[in-house]
């Protein structure tokens, strides 16, 4: 039990955001979950640091009364005995760790509390696994995010096991998932009987935890709610009160706000960004209108930060940001953008507010003053920056950032630890600002923000875009279905450090030694053909020495320049034919690894990449790693090391003259590198250019057919050649700058003789060095020229090939199906969905979507065109990971299921029939690969495909590919029933599978249907009502939600929709059946 | 020079105690400051080298290692080539042996830096029975080196976006201006991360007296014993070398 007697307190000096408290009575039981709420600077963090001892211990000031756990007194109590009692979490998770790596920080508490080696061990794996800490350990505590910092910290509290637990706003850098996670640890403490202390502005989250919300004003304990309470009072009143909103439900869309702006202001495209070779954002297209505020969300270390670097040119980035129309290089964005960061101390670097904002200001004085006043800040203008509050430090930022004339601001997680007034404050001062910028950014995790004052949402996953909509009503739900869903896998991943080249050598596997074993061939080689050099210069030497040369003291020389060359040739050949072998070796590894990875992603997923670009993937590009290996790394680093051993004896023959080479060598690399970074810095344009080229060319091919038929060349034709000309400009700028770069490492290692000749000359002339190491020294030179220039050939060629394999990697990384390996386990065969929820790029396409499809029944779904209804089968099958929601099998959800599993229980019949070029057999045999040749006949004459398959040329034997177009659809429609009737699995999905049907098919069809679908769970997609008003169930979708359900009678009667739809139905039979008749 | 923080150690083949590496660190600056022979340095850099790559940092091990190397060999011809200008050649001799006596000193603490967590450390110095008010220091110094990198890091992103340049010609011109710029903000940003870290190290009964215990296993095993009579004997060998000239 906590107890709270008559307690004054008041801060001496600056502490604390308030002034102190006063009169402060609070009796907590043991096992309560308490929250202190008010408005900030109300005096609830000081409460919570009175039950810590913080208060009076470390922030000092003027103190009366007593705080008792139990019969512990705290404030007469050391802090260290204390700490034993009472675990404090707080609110900002950049400063509560003391260690820099995480496994340290958990164990910290326990250790300063003297426990036992074992003690501690056993606490931390306990931590370890209760807060599902696995991904995070043995990471360097400065690479994580806001949001997994909070959970250490969290982590090492628990760790310590204390009665009470003090925790100060521990929200406020969190993201939903992290928040979620928090409250099931709170769930968890509670139940485990832990006291409790929460001060707190967010209390969504806290709704179904807490049992008393202690309100805070002006320094007094002002009122108490129970949870009950609180939910009821409505929005205005806590807005009164200065509370934020207590459920995500009840957020509204703002109506004022208008999304008829669409002129585009910034446009992103094939936005790359790395950092220490992990590719952190991966976006392909973003358009932001004009005057927009964007909210950015998604999950903590998605890459909402790195973006928004990356678009201001803050960090180096490949791809290309255009602003109204004007592509930007990096420079250029930083004097458009500003950032109002989070820490925002970092940035306020003048004595007054009026000189900060002043600092690079276009406009004068009176305005500035004009602008701090709309802002609330005039009366400051003459305070250092440093001694206000952080609102006011935010606004001073905001303030400087506007006059500063910037088109683009944006904002990191601005109202973390910001009470409601201070939100709405901020939400406002963002809307009136909204017309003086052209976009505003907001990074942040705070939903109530988010509906109050953005227009458009950014929704980032793993760095890529998932979605970009307009919040509107139908916006804001899809906001609160973010914030909502529940989720509490543990993204984080420790980011792969290695280098593109170390990925793909970790493919290389055993060829790995085989690729050195190639470097050690090459290498002898190159140094063989370093012999002749030497050998030549060692005729010379005597001619000049003037001893005569005779065909017999000079035949050892030639004999050894003649095995040198033979030598070189042999070895270096060896060495190419190891290394090939090495590569291709390699490539065969990649292929199979895409192949693997390529099984377990969305079947949709791939079908939107489009055959052309996978199979460029598969061989353009896995082929540009041919190069690497085979090349580049033995051979590149063969003609390296030659060169620094002929460095090193070159300095035993002459130190002055090696340091001067030295020298020569280190500019020419230095300027090469320059030159490298810049052609790097133009090469992701380039690239992008390429595949818009690309694109465009696709799309000119492929709508060829409607572009004439609607004479529309004129469109298609400007798209076309804007795409080429881009193309064009982009390689000449690459060129431009890389051209340079070229002929300058040409000219200086291909001539490193012209440096030693002059110098080495001035010192044969002052008697420095004799003429024979000259001539030596100028022969190494001679031989050394040629491997550099090779070497720098290959380093040229790297940009290229790196890019290729950046973009290798960024496929296999694609996230991949939610699969486990379970086996079915369902109790039957029924098909639930349960609240489904799926988008499609920047739309949601199912809206919650929940019905059941029972075992023995067959459930129609109908609906106009794009209402959904294929996407739902789709979902089923697993084409797509549902994005809320869950679908299951006999209770059991389709997502443990292995692929195969799954594939075994459905069969799916398409309204596309796909037919191999294999025998008819064969095609039919795909049902299940190991029927008899008379099941597959048995199961033909079942689906009524015999007749028409026996007239063929070599009946079951014809080769579908010559028999494909003899085929009519309804036949081939027939086959694939053929196929389910083999495969027999419990579920059918037909997807419009009727679509051919004429008179004469159409009472085959049927036939073959009632045989496929006796006892099974059918589900059927369609078009024609008529086809299924028998059907046990009927599911009308209208725009991806579920408009009405039940038998066609009942529909008729009262659902809109669906009589719509049935007299459409109607009206296209009738029209049908005129025609027939006219004819 | 790298003084990356070591925060995972597995790699490892050899885990030495830190006291072992403090003892090399030590006997390393006895070797700066006595040693006279090149061959003696030779041998203790190569040994030192070594140690680093057995201790998991090949890739630092090797590229010293080399360095020296390199460097030991260039000064060797210099010297006894006796060529050339005696004032390069001297300039040059006497920049690679200040180089080079400083080797061992920089080589040892980067080994330490980057071999050791933080944890280890404090557990060693808990082992050698420092008081607290020697060892919290330490701790808090380690942690605030990544802590001042990333607030520049931050500054320098603020200083982009309101056009204070960091380039050379910009810092000549008004050097006191750009100190300020850069210090005010890392001042205020250090000063407020300081007190809300000592605060929350408090709370955590950081100061708990002598009773602190480590989680961590520091233990002086043979290969600490082998690795510690090493070099207390390489460097007594210099010392007596020493006497002996």
């Amino acid at each position: 039990m906590i107890e709270i007697k008559n307690v004054n307190f008041k801060y001496g000096g600056e502490e604390g955001p308030g002034d102190g408290v006063e009169d402060i009575n609070l009796t907590i039981k043991t096992g309560e979950v308490v929250v202190l709420c008010g408005e900030s600077g109300c005096g609830k963090t000081t409460i919570s640091r009175m039950i810590n001892g913080l208060i009076p211990h470390f922030y000092e000031g003027e103190f009366e009364g007593e705080v008792l756990i139990d019969d512990y007194n705290v404030s007469k109590h050391e802090l260290c005995e204390t700490a034993a009692l009472v675990g404090s979490v707080f609110q900002n998770p950049k400063s509560q760790f003391f260690n820099v790596d995480t496994t340290g920080e958990l164990t910290f508490g326990c250790e300063n509390l003297g426990m036992s080696r074992e003690e501690i061990g056993k606490r931390f794996a306990k931590t370890v696994t209760d807060m599902k800490l696995e991904a995070l350990l043995n990471r360097n505590i400065f690479e994580l995010s806001g949001g997994e910092k909070q959970q250490i910290a969290c982590g090492s509290v628990y760790a310590t096991e204390p009665q009470v637990f003090v925790m100060d706003e521990p929200s406020s850098n969190l993201d939903r998932k992290a928040i979620r996670r928090l409250s099931d640890i709170l769930k968890k403490m509670k139940a485990l009987g832990k006291t409790i202390v929460i001060s707190e502005h967010r209390l969504y989250y806290l709704m179904d935890i807490a049992d008393r919300f202690v309100y805070v004003k002006n320094g007094r304990i002002d009122r108490e709610f129970t949870c009950e309470e609180l939910r009821n009072i409505p929005e205005e009143e806590l807005f009164a009160l200065g509370l934020r909103s207590t459920a995500i439900e009840n957020l509204k869309p703002r109506t004022e706000n208008d999304y008829s702006e669409k002129t585009p202001s910034v446009e992103v495209i094939d936005l790359t960004c790395s950092r220490q070779n992990a590719r952190i954002i991966d976006i392909d297209r973003i358009v932001l209108p004009k005057h927009s505020v964007v909210a950015v969300i998604g999950d903590n270390g998605c890459g909402k930060s790195t973006m928004a670097e990356a678009l201001c040119g803050l960090i180096p980035s490949s791809g290309s940001v255009a602003f109204n129309g004007a592509y930007l290089n990096d420079k250029q964005r930083r004097k458009k953008c500003f950032m109002v960061m989070q820490d925002v101390n970092r940035q306020l670097f003048s004595d007054s507010c009026l000189e900060e904002v002043m600092l690079n200001a276009t406009q004068d004085e009176e305005e500035a003053k004009k602008t701090l006043e709309k802002l609330g800040l005039l009366e400051y203008a003459d305070r250092h920056p440093a001694s206000l509050s952080g609102g006011q430090k935010q606004r001073t930022a905001i303030a400087a950032a506007v006059l500063a004339d910037k088109d683009i601001l944006f904002y990191d997680e601005p109202t973390s630890g910001l009470d409601r007034l201070g939100m709405e404050r901020f939400g406002n001062i963002l809307r009136d600002m909204k017309n003086d910028v052209a976009v505003s950014v907001i990074i942040t995790h705070d939903p109530e923000l988010i509906t109050h004052c953005c227009t458009h949402v950014l929704h980032l996953e793993r760095g890529r875009v998932i979605g970009f909509y307009p919040l509107d009503e139908e916006g804001v739900e899809r906001i609160k279905g973010y914030f909502l869903s529940p989720s509490d896998d543990n993204t984080s991943k420790k980011r792969d450090k290695r280098s593109s080249v170390g990925k793909i050598l970790g493919y290389a596997g055993k060829h790995k030694l085989s690729i050195f074993f190639a470097f050690l061939l090459m290498t002898i080689g190159a140094m063989a053909s370093i012999v002749p050099y030497v050998g030549i210069g060692e005729l010379i030497r005597r001619v000049i020495e003037a001893k005569s040369v005779t065909l017999d003291n000079s035949l050892t020389i030639v004999a050894g320049v003649v095995i040198a060359e033979v030598i070189y040739a042999i070895f270096y050949m060896l060495g190419l034919i190891v290394s090939h072998h090495a590569a291709y070796g390699t490539l065969e590894n990649i292929r199979k690894t895409l192949q693997e990875k390529m099984e377990k992603l969305p079947l949709g997923f791939v079908m939107n990449k489009g055959s052309g670009e996978i199979k460029k993937l598969f061989t353009d590009d896995v082929e540009s790693i041919e190069a690497l290996l085979a090349h580049m790394i033995p051979e590149g680093l063969a003609n390296l090391c030659v060169p620094v051993i002929a460095l090193v004896i070159l300095v035993a023959i002459d130190w002055k003259l090696a340091l001067l080479t030295m020298l020569m060598v280190f500019i020419g690399i230095s300027v090469s590198r320059q030159m490298y970074t810049v052609g790097m810095n133009k090469m992701g344009s380039y690239f992008a250019a390429g595949k818009r080229m690309n694109n465009a060319i696709v799309e000119y091919v492929n709508g060829m057919e409607v572009v004439r038929v609607f004479n529309r060349q004129k469109d298609s034709d400007y798209k076309y050649e804007k795409a080429v000309n881009e193309y064009r400009d982009y390689a000449l700028e690459w060129y431009r700058v890389s051209w340079p770069w070229m002929a300058l490492y040409k000219s200086v290692f291909a001539n490193i003789v012209l440096y030693s000749l002059p110098f080495g000359a001035l010192f044969v002339l002052l008697g420095q060095m004799s003429i024979s190491n000259y001539i030596l020294a100028l022969m190494i030179s001679f031989g050394t020229g040629p491997m550099l220039l090779h070497c720098m050939s290959f380093i040229g060629a790297v940009p290229q090939v790196s890019y290729k394999i950046e973009a290798l990697e960024s496929a296999m990384d694609s996230v991949p199906l939610k699969t486990m390996e379970e086996e079915f386990a369902g109790s039957d065969n029924t098909v639930e969905f349960r609240d489904v929820h799926f988008s499609y790029k920047d739309a949601e396409v199912i809206k919650g979507v929940s019905f059941t499809a029972a075992e023995g029944e067959t459930t129609a779904l109908v609906g106009m065109s794009g209402s959904g209804k294929s996407t739902l089968a789709k979902l089923l099958v697993h084409y797509y990971e549902i994005s809320g929601g869950e679908i299951t099998i006999g209770g059991q959800d389709i997502r443990s299921m292995s692929l195969d599993a799954l594939n075994e229980r459905i069969s799916f019949v398409s309204q596309s029939v796909f037919l191999f070029n294999k025998t008819i057999m064969e095609n039919i045999r795909m049902g299940r690969p190991d029927a008899s040749d008379e099941e597959v006949i048995a199961a033909a004459r079942l689906a009524e495909c015999d007749d028409f398959i026996m007239e063929l040329r070599d009946g079951y034997q014809t080769m579908a590919g010559s028999a494909g177009g003899a085929l009519s659809g309804g036949q081939r429609q027939r086959i694939s029933f053929a196929r389910a009737i083999l495969k027999d699995a419990p579920i059918i999905v037909f997807d419009e599978a009727t679509a051919y049907v004429d008179a004469e098919n159409e009472k085959k069809m049927k036939r073959a249907i009632s045989e496929i679908t006796r006892d099974k769970t059918v589900i059927v997609i369609a078009h024609k009502l008529k086809s299924i008003e028998n059907a046990d169930r009927i599911v009308v979708i209208d725009n991806g939600r579920i408009v009405g359900c039940g038998k066609n009678d009942e529909l008729l009667g009262n659902c809109e929709e669906y009589r719509r739809l049935w007299n459409l139905n109607e009206a296209t039979q009738d029209w049908q059946l005129k025609k027939e008749a006219q004819i | 020079m790298d003084f990356d923080i070591c925060v995972d150690d597995s790699g490892a083949i050899l885990k030495l105690d830190p006291r072992t590496k403090l003892v090399m660190f030590l006997t390393s600056s006895v070797a700066s400051l006595t040693c006279y022979s090149m061959e003696n340095l030779l041998i203790y850099g190569i040994v030192l080298c070594v140690i680093t790559i057995l201790c998991g940092k090949k890739w630092l091990g090797v590229k010293s290692l080399l360095i020296f190397l390199f460097l030991i060999f260039f000064r060797y011809e210099i010297v006894t080539s006796g060529k050339g200008s005696a004032a390069i050649g001297g300039l040059l001799t006497s920049l690679i042996t200040i180089f080079l006596f400083f080797f061992p000193v920089f080589m040892s603490l980067m080994l330490i830096t980057q071999t050791t967590r933080i944890n280890q450390f404090l557990a060693a110095f808990d082992a050698m029975h420092m008081p607290n008010i020697v060892v919290i220091p330490i701790a808090v110094m380690f942690r605030f080196i990544p802590t001042v990198a990333q607030e520049w890091d931050g500054i320098r992103k603020a200083m982009a976006f309101r056009g204070i340049s960091l380039e050379p010609w910009a810092i000549i011109r008004s050097p006191l201006k750009t100190i300020e710029y850069i210090l005010i903000p890392l001042l205020f940003s250090s000063i407020s991360i300081m007190e809300e870290l000592a605060a929350a190290a408090l709370a955590r009964g950081l100061d708990s007296g002598n009773n602190r215990t480590s989680y961590e296993t520091v233990k002086f095993r043979a290969v600490d014993y082998l690795v510690t009579f090493m070099f207390i004997g390489l460097a007594a060998f210099f010392i007596i070398g020493r006497k002996g000239l």
